[in-house]
């Protein structure tokens, strides 16, 4: 499977000395989910936002065989990179409708248009609010905007940073299958930052450990299933120990 | 009993005219109020622009400048304050995304470069600047109404009635009321922040010419005309809480009528120590402005 997402060297820095993310360099193939785990502070948010555009960074991003490391955020979106932040981040004092309109932005009208109708079938819990202020939407049902509002672009790769934080353990299920869904349908890749360990472990094809914004561990889902690499995920989740 | 009907006689005619003054300081207000919610920046150079704007029309019309008609010299001051809006925020851009404060006062800077060019131009000398408008009167219930009147009105109502509908129904509109609310959730969608920034200094420069277009036949064209006169616009978008299109509107309107009545029942002469008075009680009685509404969010 060729790469779709080659992160090679990355750094980030906030100010002149403040280091959030040192050399770090993965890949993520076409319609695979790569999970980023590590501890607050490890660095997670930094690379999608880095990934995303949203911060300037040292290091080659290239995307589908093109350097996008130059590339501005709305460059990236358009070429079908796209981030849904942690803390859903809609525009609550705008319709639930006005929110998709956003994230197909640069779509033209028909394209928009179908693409709200299939967010709103995949997520019907929004559908019948279409036309609410988001901020009326419950935390769930804000969530599904956020992912459905990312989903509005015609993503190809769906950055999604913490999608199951604040919600209750019914609606994470809920979310998840639906991403699970999506990636099915879609061959969507996806790059996930998820305090959730065990809804993680299910969705996910590769985990890339993070500590103190460098990459210290990998494991494939497959290797996943021993008890030993699942203990080592969770000590990196914790930030207990550092993964081989 | 005599004072009663003195007053009711009074009353009708000093809050009609101070609607009608008040339909040109919402026309001022929502052009700061615009450009504030989308970019955060205070604008103090909106009066100045717009007072040289006047000073164009005023310019391309008489034989100063060029000897144009006076639709056409309102169309080349239209072009020029567009260039003038676009120049401005190619200038303060760099600022808008470092420090909101360094901006604004950045926009005082191209007031004074505005007001220089004008007396740099034009000279000190107050000139008279007409509006080719229907000239009639006629009494309604016993009220005065004037052609100017209801060309301000009809034009306030057309140009106010035709940004809501770009803000509320158009995709332009979304953008600028993402950026407005979250200029972060907008970057995450692709939305270029510079040309819906740029997008409401355009449009606030326009409602600036409009605004300067018909107040300055109610009196004459000085260097300070225009710029005086939004110092009620700006008391107008306070009143409104500064980010609130409908609240600049309705602010507008009470500071036209408060004025009026201030001006005709206590004193003309401390007419803006009231401007001053209504602006500090109404940050400190309604600080997010008068349509604060009692909003929520769920987590």
């Amino acid at each position: 499977m060729t790469d779709l997402l080659t992160v090679s060297n990355l750094s980030v820095f906030y100010g002149a000395k403040a280091q959030a993310v040192e050399n770090v360099s993965f890949s993520v193939q076409q319609g695979s989910v790569v999970a980023l785990l590590g501890a607050n502070g490890a660095g997670k948010t930094s690379i999608m936002k880095a990934v995303a555009g949203l911060i300037s960074t040292k290091g080659t991003l290239t995307f589908d065989g093109v350097d996008v490391s130059a590339m501005p955020a709305r460059a990236r979106v358009k070429r079908g990179i796209v981030y849904v932040p942690e803390g859903r981040e809609i525009v609550g004092e705008m319709k639930v409708r006005e929110n998709l309109v956003l994230g197909g932005y640069h779509l033209n009208g028909r394209e928009r248009r179908s693409r709200i109708e299939m967010v709103l079938d995949l997520f019907p819990e929004i559908a019948n609010k279409a036309d609410r202020s988001a901020w009326r939407l419950s935390g769930g049902e804000q969530q599904m905007l956020a992912i459905g509002r990312g989903l509005m672009a015609g993503p190809r790769l769906l950055l999604l940073d913490e999608p199951s934080l604040g919600l209750a353990p019914m609606l994470v299920r809920r979310v998840f299958d639906r991403l699970g869904t999506i990636r099915r349908e879609t061959n969507l890749a996806i790059v996930l930052v998820e305090q959730n360990l065990a809804m993680t472990m299910r969705i996910c094809d590769h985990l890339h450990f993070l500590r103190g914004g460098q990459l210290v561990g990998y494991r494939s889902a497959a290797e996943l299933q021993d008890s030993a690499a699942r203990q080592e995920a969770i000590d990196a989740y914790l930030g207990a120990a550092a993964a081989a | 009993m005599e004072f009663l009907s003195n007053t009711a006689r009074d009353l009708f005619p000093l809050v009609w005219s101070g609607m009608i003054t008040g339909c040109l300081y919402a026309l001022g207000a929502l052009g700061l109020v615009m450009i504030f919610k989308s970019s955060r920046v205070v604008n103090f150079s909106h009066g100045n622009v717009a007072g040289f704007a006047a000073f164009l029309i005023y310019g391309f019309s008489s034989g100063v400048l060029l000897e144009l008609s006076w639709g056409m010299a309102v169309l080349l001051t239209v072009m020029a304050v567009i260039a003038i809006a676009f120049a401005t925020y190619a200038v303060i851009s760099p600022l808008v995304f470092e420090s909101d404060l360094t901006a604004t006062i950045a926009t005082l800077g191209v007031g004074l470069i505005a007001q220089g060019a004008t007396l740099l131009i034009f000279g000190a000398d107050i000139v008279n600047l007409d509006l080719p408008v229907p000239r009639f009167s006629m009494s309604v219930l016993g009220l005065l109404v004037t052609g100017y009147d209801l060309t301000v009105l009809s034009v306030a109502i057309v140009t106010i009635g035709a940004l809501f509908i770009v803000i509320d129904y158009t995709k332009l509109g979304i953008a600028f009321r993402a950026i407005s609310e979250n200029p972060f959730a907008a970057e995450v969608c692709g939305l270029n922040l510079r040309s819906v920034h740029l997008f409401s200094w355009i449009v606030a420069a326009v409602l600036g010419v409009v605004g300067a277009l018909l107040i300055v036949p109610t009196t004459f064209l000085s260097v300070t005309t225009v710029a005086t006169f939004m110092l009620q616009a700006f008391a107008a978008a306070v009143i409104g809480g500064f980010a609130s299109l409908p609240g600049s509107l309705i602010g507008g309107i009470l500071i036209g009528v408060l004025m009026n009545l201030f001006t005709f029942y206590v004193s003309p002469e401390f007419s803006s120590t009231f401007l001053l008075g209504v602006i500090l009680l109404a940050l400190n009685i309604f600080p997010n402005g008068i349509l604060q509404r009692v909003g929520g969010s769920r987590v």
